[in-house]
Order: C-alpha cells, then structure tokens, then sequence
C-alpha cells in the first residue's frame, strides 16, 4: 500500500506543527495547509484520502472543503476537528459528508484511532471495487 | 409583583391600595408626583406604575415623561388614572409614554384587568430580556471557548505524546503529567461552557456579586431559580 496520506487544515500553525509531528510519528505522510484554498491547490497536486479539517478557516470554510473533497471523490474520509461545538455544527457536519467529528482538545490517541480506522475502511472499499 | 400608587386624593388612595393588595401584589402608595419619582429611582422599585393624572406639584403625565427620558435597564408599565375620557387626553396621556389609561371612577374589574394585562407584558419584557441576556453569554462563552481551545489542543496535544515516549520513572514524567490533567481540567471546563443552555447566576463568596454558574447552566435541566426571576421581575 502507498504511504498513507494525510491532509491537515488549520488556520492555527501550531496545530498543523503539532498534528504533523504526531502523525509523522505513527507512520503516516502528513501535509498541512493553513487555509481551504491552499488545501485545494494540494488536492490538485497529490492524492489525499484522509484529511482533518478545522471548520472556521479564514475564507472558504471547513465544511464547504469537506463538500468539495466528497463531492470529487466520494471514497474519502473527513474528520471534522474545531475549537467550538454545537448541535447544530453536528448536523450540518454530517450532512457535508464528515465521517466524525472531534471538539479541541481532543486526545491524539482518539485522532490517530480515527485515521487508523479510516484507512482500514478504505482499504475494505478498495478491496471490495 | 411591586406596583407603585401615586395619587393625592387619599380615598381613592385607600381604595386603590386595598383592592390591589387584595389582589396579591406588593403595593407602595404615595400622594404626589414627586415622591413617587423618588421612590422610582430606587432599586428595587416597582415595575408598574399607576398614576393619577393630576397631582399637586408633579403631575402624572409630567412623571410619565421622566420616567421615559431616562435610560432605565428595567421594564415599567404605567397606567394613568384620568377623568378626561375625551380622545385628545387619552392621546396625550399615551404619547406621554403611558401603557394604559383607567377612567375614573375606576371600575375594580376594569382595573383588575388593567393591571393584569400590565404584569403580563412586563413578565414578557423580563423573558425577552433573559434571553437576551443568555444569547449574549453563548455568544461571549462561544467566543472565548473556541479561541481557549486552540492553544488548549496543543499544549494536551505535545503532553499527550511526550507522556507516551517517556518511562514511567523518567525526570519530569509525574510534572509532565500533572500539567496534561490540568490543562485536560481547563479543556473540561470550555466543553461545560459550551454547553451552557440558560442563564443562571450564583451569588459569588455570598456577598451579593453575581456570576454565571456554570455547572447549573449547563445542566441543560435547570429553570431559572426564584431568586433570580424575582430580581429580574421585580428589579
């Protein structure tokens, strides 16, 4: 299998140092962009089928990137991470096509649980075309 | 509920206050516009208001318009009490900044009716308030919540993954630690915030200052508590 490809975007540098560090660490190929549109431009460039996306990203947003990404290629996984829950953030979420969605702080034992489950279902899709 | 009676004519006075309390509100009397001013600038002062229009001194319609030039941050409802039953003083009364007028002689279930449709609307004015008051406590603790929990990410984050490389034993391991569970602690804390569903206050160190309790109002069980509705009713 190629290496497992994450994308990170988040408006915070911290964050995407952080997020890259842990999961460089477990084995898996991390980019990081600070914004939607530069995570579009990487969309363009390279094959992502994971990402971690923050919701209030300056511009387009987290959960109208998510829309793109699902929309272009249905066998991907998003996981929704923001700094502000809501119900109503839960729902609209979903309906963009999250896989899940964590509130910060959130443990990295559950992201990396997250991505690891993410890849074992893509690979079960891919198993299954 | 607190209503204020102002009227010089000390029968009409007497009749007031005793069908008023017989009604069950907390009546406070006084014979001129100038003492009821006086009373209202009090805190705590009654939120309805009846008013005979002509006083000695200061009179009701004047006190009306007073009372409505000022930047009050709780409601008032007043009724003017008036013998003129012709249009033109209804209007004036209204535009005095009077809710509602009784003519005189007053009839008890006209009145009682009145003063009902009065504490109604200021029992609505509280509620419009409250929430008011709540929307902008989510909006505050939403803010603050969403920009604590970035640097909250990083530092639980970093602790989170130096814990899982160090021994047990290791230098530092157990402050390591002690630092992860008191920022997971704050992390607690902005969660319960934003789950904060009403507005509910607890006397801080009793001494009579107020804060949001934040494990009541996010609960997501609690009414609001007597102490604060009379407060917010009654000022």
């Amino acid at each position: 299998m190629d290496k497992r490809r994450i994308l990170v975007v988040d408006d915070e540098p911290a964050i995407c140092e952080l997020m890259k560090w842990a999961f460089d660490h477990e084995g898996y190929s991390v980019e990081t962009a600070d914004s939607a549109e530069k995570a579009l431009e990487l969309i363009e460039t390279y094959k992502y089928l994971v990402f971690f996306l923050d919701l209030n990203l300056p511009g387009m947003n987290g959960i109208e990137l998510c829309r793109y990404i699902r929309k272009n290629n249905p066998l991907t996984i998003a996981y929704a991470v923001t700094g502000y829950a809501s119900t109503f953030e839960v729902f609209e979420c979903r309906e963009a096509g999250f896989e899940d969605y964590f509130t910060k702080p959130a443990e990295m034992k559950t992201l990396f649980n997250a991505a690891e489950q993410a890849f074992q279902k893509l690979a079960r899709w891919r198993r299954n075309e | 509920m607190k209503v204020l009676i102002a009227e010089d004519d000390l029968t009409s006075r007497i009749m007031l206050q005793s069908v008023l309390s017989k009604w069950g509100y907390d009546v406070t009397s006084v014979s001129n516009g100038e003492e009821a001013w006086s009373v209202l600038q009090r805190s705590g002062a009654p939120p309805l208001i009846v008013l005979d229009w002509k006083m000695p001194g200061m009179d009701g319609l004047t006190l009306c318009r007073k009372l409505r030039d000022q930047d009050r941050s709780d409601p008032i409802y007043i009724i003017i009490l008036t013998s003129n039953r012709e249009p033109n003083d209804i209007v004036q009364g209204l535009e005095a900044g009077a809710d509602d007028y009784v003519s005189k002689p007053f009839d008890n279930e006209e009145l009682r009716a009145r003063i009902g449709a009065g504490r109604r609307v200021l029992e609505l004015s509280c509620e419009v308030a409250r929430r008011q008051k709540l929307q902008g406590v989510l909006e505050m603790a939403g803010a603050v919540c969403h920009e604590l929990n970035q640097p909250l990410h990083v530092v639980t984050g970093y602790s989170e993954l130096l814990l899982l490389d160090l021994e047990e034993s290791a230098p530092h391991a157990e402050q390591l630690r002690v630092i992860k569970a008191q920022v997971d602690r704050i992390g607690e804390l902005t969660r319960k915030i934003m789950r904060i569903t009403d507005y509910q206050t607890k006397d801080y160190l009793g001494r009579g200052h107020f804060i949001v309790d934040i494990d009541e109002a996010s609960s997501g069980l609690c009414l609001m508590n007597d102490q604060t509705k009379e407060r917010t009713v009654d000022g």
